[in-house]
C-alpha cells in the first residue's frame, strides 16, 4: 500500500503542478463519451421543470392578463395583452412609491448593517480573547435563527402593549407615555426603525464574521510598518485595511443589496402576516398583489422589473465569484 | 504611503516569523495596544454582546413566564416563576406535530434528492471535459441568483398544471430550484481538489470501478456532501413563500406556515408566551445544526450562498 501511495506522489511530483488540462478523464471515470452528459441529465431535467419552464412562463403570464379567476375558474378569459401589462404597472404611482421606498429602504440596511459589522469586526480585533469567543457565539446563535422567527421576535419586543423596549425606554427616560408607544402606527417609524433593526440584527453575523476572517488576512507588517511611518490609527486603516479586505467588502456589498433588496419573511412576521401598503418594499408588494390578491400576470410584470432593477449588482456580483471561481480551478 | 509600497513578500518572512513567535506578539501589543484600552475595548464588546443576544434572550425567557407575567404592564427581566404552560398549549396544539412531520419530510427529501442530482452534476462537471461545460458552471451561478419571490407565481401555475400543488411532492421538487444549483456550484470545488491519481491508483491495487467511486471518491466527498447537505436543510427548513403558495389550496402546513398562521389567530395573536414557545421549537432543529456544523456552514454559506 505504502508503495503505490509513494509512487503517486513522486509522479504527480514530476508531471508538474494542476493535472488540469488534457487527462480529463481518468481513474475511474476512463469511460465512454456519453457518460458526463447521462450525469447532468437528472440535474438538467430537474432545472428545465422547476426554474426554465416557470421562467419561460414568467415572461409569458407577463403579456397576458391572467388572475385567478382567469386562470382556474374561466381560462377563456385569459387573452394576450402585449405591452398593456407592463405599461399600467410602470403608470401606476403605488408602484413607484414602492419602488422608492425599496431604494430607501435598501440604501439604509446595506450602509448600516456594513458600517456596523465593520467596527463590530474592528472592535473584536482588539478585544482579548474571551470577550471575542462571546461575541462570537452570540452571533452564531442570531445567525441560526429563521428569518419569519426573527421578525416575530421583534413584533412581541416593539409590542405597544407588554413590550420590553416600550418598557426600557420609559425606565431610561421615566416617561410613562412610553410605555404605550405604539412602533409600529407610523410605517416610517415601524419600516424605518423597527423593520430595519430586525433585518440588520439578523443580517449582523455573517457580516460580522465574515469582515473578521478578512481582518485576521491583514499582514500585521503592513499595519505596523504605516505605524511607523507615523500613520494615525485612522489613516492606516483607509489606506492599509481597506484595501486588503476589499475584495470581501465588495462582495458583501453585493450580498447585502441583493439580500436586502428583495426583503420579505422578516417584515412579514413583523406585521404578522399582513402587512399595510405603507411597509411594503417591493418583495412583500409582489407578495401582496400575486398571491394575496392573486393578480398573477401583474406581479409577473413586477417580478421582472424587480429583476432588471437588481441586474447591476447581480452582474457585478456573478463575475465577482467567477473570479474567485477561476482562481480556485 | 510608503507602507503600502513596502508590502512584505510573504514565504521569505515565512521561516524568520515561525521562530520568534512569542516575541513578536510581544511587540504587537506594544504598538497602540495598552491593558487599560483592552479592557475598555471588552467593556464596549460585553455590550455588542449583549445587545445581540437580548431577542434571544427575551424570546426563550418569555416561554417560560406565567401569565401573570405575561400579562403584566411592566415586563419583569426575571420570572416570578417558571412555567411550562407555553410549551404545554404548542404540543396540545392539533396542528403542531403533523406540520413539523411534513416539514420534516420535505426538508429531508429536498437535501437526499438535491444532494443525489447535484452530486452526479457535480462529478460531470468536475472530473470530465465536454461541450458546454464551462457555460453550464456559469449557468449554476446565474441560476443562484434568481429570487425565489420572483418566480413563485409561474412555478405555482406550472406546478397546478401537473397537478401536484398541494402536495409534499410537490413542494420538494420546487425546492430543488435553490437545492441543486447549490450543489452542482459548491461539490464542484471538493471534486475538483481529489486527484484523479488517487481512483487510478486504487484501481490499479484492485479495486473495481465502483469500490474506486465508493471507497475513493465518496469519502473524501464527504466533507462538502455534509456542508452542502446542512446548508440544503437549512434552507428548506426555513422556507416560508413556495410551501405557503404550493400547499395553500390543501390543508397541509409546514411549520413555518403553522407558526405564521397560528399567531394571526384571534385567540392567539397576544399570548406571546405560546408564540414565543411555538417559534423557539420551530427552529430549534435548525439552529441545533448550525452551531454543530457551524465551521461548515458558515464556510459553505460565504463560498456560495445567494439565498438569504
Amino acid at each position: 500500500m505504502s508503495v503505490t501511495t509513494n509512487e503517486t506522489v513522486t509522479r504527480s511530483g514530476k508531471s508538474g503542478p494542476a493535472p488540469v488540462g488534457k487527462p480529463q478523464r481518468r481513474g475511474f471515470f476512463a469511460a465512454g463519451q456519453y457518460i458526463p452528459y447521462a450525469l447532468l441529465l437528472p440535474a438538467i431535467v430537474v432545472l428545465v421543470g422547476v426554474l426554465a419552464y416557470p421562467m419561460f412562463r414568467l415572461f409569458d403570464l407577463s403579456f397576458q392578463n391572467v388572475n385567478r379567476y382567469a386562470y382556474l375558474v374561466n381560462p377563456s378569459l385569459a387573452k394576450y395583452i402585449g405591452f398593456d401589462g407592463y405599461t399600467n404597472i410602470l403608470g401606476d404611482h403605488q408602484f413607484w412609491e414602492v419602488v422608492l421606498r425599496s431604494i430607501y429602504f435598501t440604501a439604509e440596511l446595506v450602509v448600516l448593517s456594513l458600517v456596523l459589522s465593520m467596527l463590530i469586526a474592528l472592535l473584536l480585533n482588539r478585544v482579548s480573547n474571551w470577550a471575542r469567543v462571546t461575541v462570537i457565539t452570540v452571533m452564531m446563535f442570531v445567525w441560526a435563527i429563521p428569518a419569519l422567527v426573527n421578525g416575530q421576535v421583534f413584533r412581541w419586543l416593539f409590542s405597544s402593549n407588554g413590550g420590553v423596549v416600550d418598557y426600557l425606554a420609559f425606565l431610561v427616560t421615566g416617561d410613562e407615555s412610553w410605555k404605550h408607544y405604539d412602533w409600529f402606527a407610523d410605517p416610517s417609524v415601524g419600516l424605518y426603525v423597527v423593520g430595519a433593526s430586525v433585518i440588520i440584527w439578523g443580517a449582523l453575523p455573517f457580516l460580522v464574521l465574515g469582515l473578521y476572517a478578512a481582518l485576521t488576512q491583514v499582514p500585521v507588517e503592513l499595519t505596523e510598518a504605516a505605524r511607523l511611518d507615523g500613520a494615525s490609527g485612522f489613516q492606516v486603516f483607509r489606506h492599509v485595511t481597506i484595501p486588503v479586505i476589499r475584495p470581501f467588502l465588495m462582495i458583501s456589498a453585493a450580498l447585502s443589496f441583493i439580500w436586502d433588496f428583495q426583503v420579505f419573511a422578516q417584515i412579514y412576521a413583523l406585521r404578522n402576516a399582513s402587512p399595510e401598503p405603507g411597509y411594503w418594499t417591493i418583495g412583500t408588494y409582489l407578495y401582496m398583489n400575486g398571491i394575496v390578491r392573486s393578480r398573477y400576470s401583474e406581479s409577473s410584470v413586477i417580478s421582472i422589473v424587480m429583476i432588471l432593477m437588481m441586474l447591476a449588482v447581480l452582474v457585478y456580483y456573478i463575475r465577482q465569484m467567477l473570479k474567485i471561481g477561476a482562481n480556485e480551478r | 504611503m510608503t507602507a503600502t509600497t513596502t508590502h512584505p513578500s510573504g514565504p521569505p518572512l515565512a521561516p524568520e516569523a515561525a521562530k520568534p513567535k512569542k516575541q513578536k506578539k510581544a511587540k504587537v501589543r506594544t504598538i497602540g495596544r495598552n491593558p487599560v484600552m483592552t479592557g475598555v475595548w471588552n467593556t464596549v464588546a460585553m455590550g455588542v454582546a449583549l445587545v445581540m443576544a437580548f431577542p434571544i434572550y427575551w424570546m426563550i425567557l418569555t416561554t417560560f413566564k406565567t401569565n401573570k407575567d405575561l400579562i403584566s404592564q411592566d415586563p419583569t427581566f426575571w420570572p416570578s416563576a417558571f412555567s411550562f404552560d407555553s410549551y404545554k398549549t404548542i404540543f396540545d396544539d392539533k396542528e403542531f406535530l403533523p406540520s413539523l412531520q411534513n416539514t420534516l419530510i420535505i426538508t429531508v427529501g429536498a437535501m437526499l434528492l438535491g444532494l443525489a442530482v447535484g452530486f452526479l452534476a457535480a462529478v460531470a462537471v468536475a472530473r470530465f471535459k465536454f461541450r458546454g461545460r464551462s457555460f453550464f458552471i456559469v449557468t449554476m451561478l446565474v441560476v443562484q441568483m434568481v429570487p425565489l419571490l420572483a418566480i413563485i407565481i409561474p412555478l405555482f401555475v406550472v406546478m397546478n398544471k401537473a397537478g401536484m400543488t398541494g402536495s409534499l411532492f410537490g413542494v420538494i421538487l420546487a425546492y430543488l430550484v435553490f437545492t441543486v444549483p447549490y450543489v452542482i456550484w459548491t461539490l464542484r470545488s471538493f471534486i475538483v481538489n481529489i486527484p484523479a491519481e488517487l481512483d487510478e491508483a486504487a484501481m490499479v491495487d484492485g479495486c473495481t470501478q465502483w469500490g474506486a467511486f465508493f471507497r475513493v471518491i465518496l469519502p473524501l466527498t464527504l466533507p462538502g456532501l455534509i456542508t452542502t447537505g446542512v446548508y440544503s436543510w437549512i434552507q428548506a427548513w426555513n422556507e416560508f413563500i413556495v410551501a405557503n403558495t404550493l400547499l395553500a389550496s390543501s390543508g397541509a402546513k409546514t411549520s413555518m406556515m403553522w407558526l405564521t398562521f397560528y399567531s394571526t389567530t384571534p385567540t392567539r395573536g397576544a399570548d406571546y408566551g405560546s408564540q414565543m414557545a411555538g417559534g423557539l421549537l420551530v427552529s430549534l432543529p435548525v439552529i441545533i445544526l448550525f452551531v454543530f456544523f457551524q465551521k461548515k456552514v458558515s464556510a459553505g454559506l460565504t463560498a456560495g450562498a445567494v439565498k438569504g
